[in-house]
């Protein structure tokens, strides 16, 4: 393989050039209340050439490995109509050129788990959450494993072969009264690791059942502004989405009014406020042990003492911002080429403990869970999957339709507590930017209190 | 491909093959020059059999091993589900108004200077401003064959140009998305396009505090995604079986205001979910899903169909509810084209009309919030202070939410007369204004 790789470089006529060849084999089962959905598996191979020529980028994807050479000339004409027409050519900061080969060795691998298994547990599961009451009216068991092989070799000498495993599973329960309310509860489980992830998650599955139930009697929330504890999870994505994507710096580089606003050194928080990015964590969903350019991880600090310390980076932002690259540039798959994106994100632990986070909110919400969310620039909004309310220092009654939204700095400076608890979360989602959808990351963060949220509702 | 089929039927009572070939020329430009172009060419099949009544899937990119691909659907079918399948054995006709004649040619060039040109049209009416565009050709050719005979073949084709305007200073950020789909080059709106955003840059010089408390609500064609989006879940056929729709067991019954109708209609053929016949072979028809107020039907793809016992509505696609052509997914029930019937009036008219509410464009996190009650809850993106009939200036930081069901039933204010088509190209609708909103602002 690397010979053939090595020969469509060569002879791409680019000044630059990149070939990822993706092998990855994949199942799923989907299970919706008493129907297995969805069964299945999925093999695939592709690969894409990057070339960088006359300081422009093209880029070829392909499936057929026969068309690697054609595909790199390919990729470098278009690169030359780009190079053409840039009005800045593009630089990449120097890397050391790399030789690795990174597999993976596990007993609970994946791969060896036969089909049958993975169905059997995930109709186990589906079971004990139909069977946990009569108002579970719907279940959705999913169950889904990646196992890809990437292969990346550049015309600077690198050549890489990492094998990279994901593992998720949801455990979902829809709870009705039969009388139009309806209401969904979930518990999801991720990792980059085997089949023993998704184990013995009986106590998940009966936990996601009851608080659908439950959730069927909770008060909705009333609209307005409230002091909201939110717990590591739903934290964890906050940070991730309303912060962590401000500090892609692909995000910045041409932009000099956002750049501006997040020059290092600017003040986003209170001095305990700190805010990493890591790209290796054993077993997380988002390690990146070299991203997709085959530049080494980094332990990045994006807030350091509430101060902006530093932004991620592929070769390209880090050449034009002056600055080292991060190892951040990550692609989804073969048919893309990649951009910068978080790896592991969360905000360190402080010094509060719970108690002392709670004892003097008079009138709040205690939000649990991600349900969904979404930043555009400084406004985000996203979901709480359940909540309490908090009264007189104490944690209350369930509460439902928690919409949390707000804008990123103020939201930021708002934040009065920081808990000593950080958790990092396997997670079953992916982050989406641009057009590249449920890319694994790994988020945490300890509890933390934010005074004046908006919260959303009748 | 004969032989893959071939080989599955000698192992299976019932083969479906369904082969994808796309080809896409994404071009972006960034900070208003041209940053990157790709040539993207993805080939990919899916097999589904089903062997003693049990369902088997499984997708590959390695079309040169057929018989890796039959043994991974066959030996997952010997503990699949137990379906009853009846696949469409007569082929129904591709819809030749899918492909422009002038679609396969367009070249990277005419991408380019498309995407100049919006760059260039954008920058006169949106000066300061930073801007970013995508032009994306896309061409699906689909092949679906299976053991009862049929083989129906499509090319699906299109442009899309989305634009992404974005001012910050420090204490605001202004961002306007816009998105067109287009069968070609030449189909493409760019008049309309700059328009929208010069207003909506004119309306946006001022930022105006947001108002609070239940109020009316004018939602422009992009903006009415919002209310719009729990009828595309409520509606299914697959979430109504599982009593998941408030629709279900209503079909028949006045259950939204009169003058509101929806349809799916994968034969607009300007929406870029049309289509001859669905993923799993099924002519493509118009489904009525509201008539004049009236609940008049659901969606169904085979399987959701059969369990309903009733006839697929030609809504079993791969790509999920929002997604495009996808070789990878099993078919699922799912919109195509939905359509809003046309009110009456402008746009402008509705913002008279409301005389004291807001005029909403874009909205984040949609999907979020109870969707399958019909609970919609976001946070404003671009959105304006209607006072007097008029729009005043631009409000943030505030959120609005409402019960799609309850607001449709009884507080449409009035739907206006012309439809755009957003969400990609899959929802042709006009604005329309909804009364008793709830906005929460800071």
């Amino acid at each position: 393989m690397e010979q053939r790789i090595r020969k469509a470089i060569e002879r791409s006529g680019a000044d630059y050039a990149e070939v990822r060849i993706e092998r990855s084999q994949r199942s799923r089962v989907l299970y919706q209340r008493e129907k297995l959905e969805d069964l299945g598996t999925a093999n695939e191979l592709g690969g894409m050439v990057r070339c960088l020529k006359d300081g422009g980028w093209g880029v070829a994807v392909f499936n057929d490995l026969e068309e690697m050479e054609a595909k790199a000339a390919e990729a470098t004409d278009a690169a030359a109509l780009v190079g053409a027409r840039a009005s800045s050519p593009v630089r990449l900061a120097s890397v050391p050129s790399v030789r690795i080969e990174h597999r993976i060795e596990r007993d609970d691998d994946v791969r060896n788990v036969p089909l049958r298994e993975k169905k059997e547990l995930a109709e186990a599961y589906n079971r004990i959450i139909l069977g946990e009451s009569k108002s579970i009216v719907a279940s959705q068991v999913q169950y889904a494993d990646a196992f890809r092989e990437i292969t990346f070799a550049n015309s600077e000498g690198s050549f890489l072969v990492q094998e990279v495993p994901d593992i998720t599973l949801i455990l979902a329960a829809v709870a009705s009264d039969g009388a139009g309310n309806i209401q969904q509860a979930f518990e999801p489980i991720g990792s980059a690791l085997g089949f023993d992830t998704v184990r013995g998650k009986e106590d998940e599955a009966r936990r996601a059942a009851k608080r659908a139930v439950a959730m069927l009697d909770a008060e909705p929330v009333k609209a307005g502004q409230y002091t909201v504890i939110l717990d590591p999870r739903l934290a964890g994505v906050f940070i991730h989405e309303a912060f962590g994507h401000f500090c892609e710096a692909d995000f910045l580089y041409k932009n000099p009014q956002l750049a501006e606003i997040m020059t290092l050194g600017n003040e986003f928080g209170t001095s305990d406020l700190n805010v990493v990015d890591e790209g290796y964590v054993p077993g997380r969903r988002g390690n990146t042990p070299y991203d997709d350019e085959g530049v080494e991880r980094k332990k990045t600090f994006l807030i350091r003492d509430g101060r902006l310390s530093g932004l991620l980076h592929s070769r390209e932002t880090a050449a034009t911002m002056d600055a080292e690259p991060t190892g951040n540039a990550r692609a989804v798959s073969y048919e893309h080429a990649p951009i910068v994106r978080m790896t592991n994100t969360y905000i360190e632990s402080g010094a509060s403990s719970f108690e002392e986070m709670i004892r003097d909110v008079e009138r709040g919400v205690y939000a649990i869970e991600a349900y969904g969310g979404q930043t555009e620039f400084e406004q985000f909004s996203f979901s709480a999957a359940y909540a309490y309310e908090i009264v007189d220092g104490e944690v209350g009654g369930l509460l439902r339709d928690v919409i949390l939204s707000g804008n990123l700095f103020e939201t930021l400076r708002s934040i009065d507590r920081i808990g000593n608890d950080r958790e990092l979360t396997g997670g079953v989602g992916g982050c989406g930017k641009d057009v590249q959808a449920g890319l694994p990351v790994t988020v945490g963060s300890p509890h933390i209190r934010i005074r004046n949220v908006t919260i959303g509702g009748k | 491909m004969d032989t893959l089929l071939n080989r599955a039927a000698q192992r299976a009572e019932l083969a479906e093959v369904y082969h994808l070939r796309c080809d896409t020329i994404p071009v972006v430009f960034r900070a208003g020059a041209l940053e990157s172009i790709d040539t993207k060419q993805l080939a990919g099949a899916a097999l589904r059999v089903v062997c003693d009544g049990k369902l088997g899937y499984a997708t590959t990119t390695d079309l040169a091993r057929p018989e890796d691909l039959v043994e991974a659907a066959v030996s997952g079918a010997a503990f699949g589900e137990s379906v009853s399948l009846a696949v469409p054995s007569e082929t129904p006709p591709a819809n030749a108004d899918l492909m422009s004649g002038s679609l396969e040619r367009v070249t990277m060039d005419d991408l380019v200077d498309l995407g100049e040109r919006a760059v260039s049209r954008v920058t006169d009416v949106a000066p300061g401003t930073e801007i970013g565009v995508r032009v994306t050709k896309t061409i699906d050719r689909i092949v679906i064959e299976n053991s009862a005979g049929l083989r129906a073949e499509e090319a699906r084709g299109g442009v899309r140009l989305s634009v992404e305007l974005s001012k910050a200073s420090k204490d605001d950020i202004l961002v306007l998305v816009e998105e067109i789909a287009a069968r070609s080059v030449a189909d493409v709106d760019l008049d309309g396009l700059v328009d929208r955003i010069g207003r909506y840059l004119g309306w946006s010089e001022r930022l105006v505090p947001a108002p609070s408390g239940e109020m009316p609500v004018v939602f422009t064609t992009q903006g009415a995604i919002a209310p719009l989006l729990p009828l595309v879940f409520g509606c299914s056929g697959r979430l109504a079986l599982l009593g998941m729709s408030p629709l279900k067991d209503r079909i028949g019954e006045a259950a939204f205001d009169s003058r509101f109708s929806l349809i799916d209609a994968p034969t607009l053929a300007a929406g870029s979910s049309a289509c001859g016949f669905d993923d799993e072979g099924v002519r493509a028809r118009r489904t009525a899903l509201v008539s004049d107020g009236v609940a008049a039907g659901f969606y169904y793809d085979l399987r959701t169909a059969e369990l309903a016992e009733t006839e697929s509505t030609g809504n079993g696609f791969k790509g999920g509810l929002l997604g495009g052509a996808n070789f990878r997914n099993p078919p699922s029930a799912s919109i195509s084209n939905l359509a809003v019937g046309p009110g009456e009036g402008t746009m402008d008219d509705l913002i008279r009309e409301v005389g004291d509410g807001l005029l909403v464009d874009t909205v984040l996190g949609l999907g979020q919030g109870n969707l399958n009650s019909g609970d919609f809850s976001n946070n404003l993106g671009v959105a304006f202070r209607i006072e007097g009939g008029k729009v005043v200036g631009r409000v943030k930081n505030a959120m609005i939410a409402g019960n799609s069901y309850a607001l449709l039933k009884d507080h449409l204010i009035g739907i206006a007369e012309t439809p755009r088509w957003v969400l990609f190209g899959r929802l042709f609708t006009p604005a329309m204004a909804l009364s008793g909103v709830s906005v929460a602002a800071k």
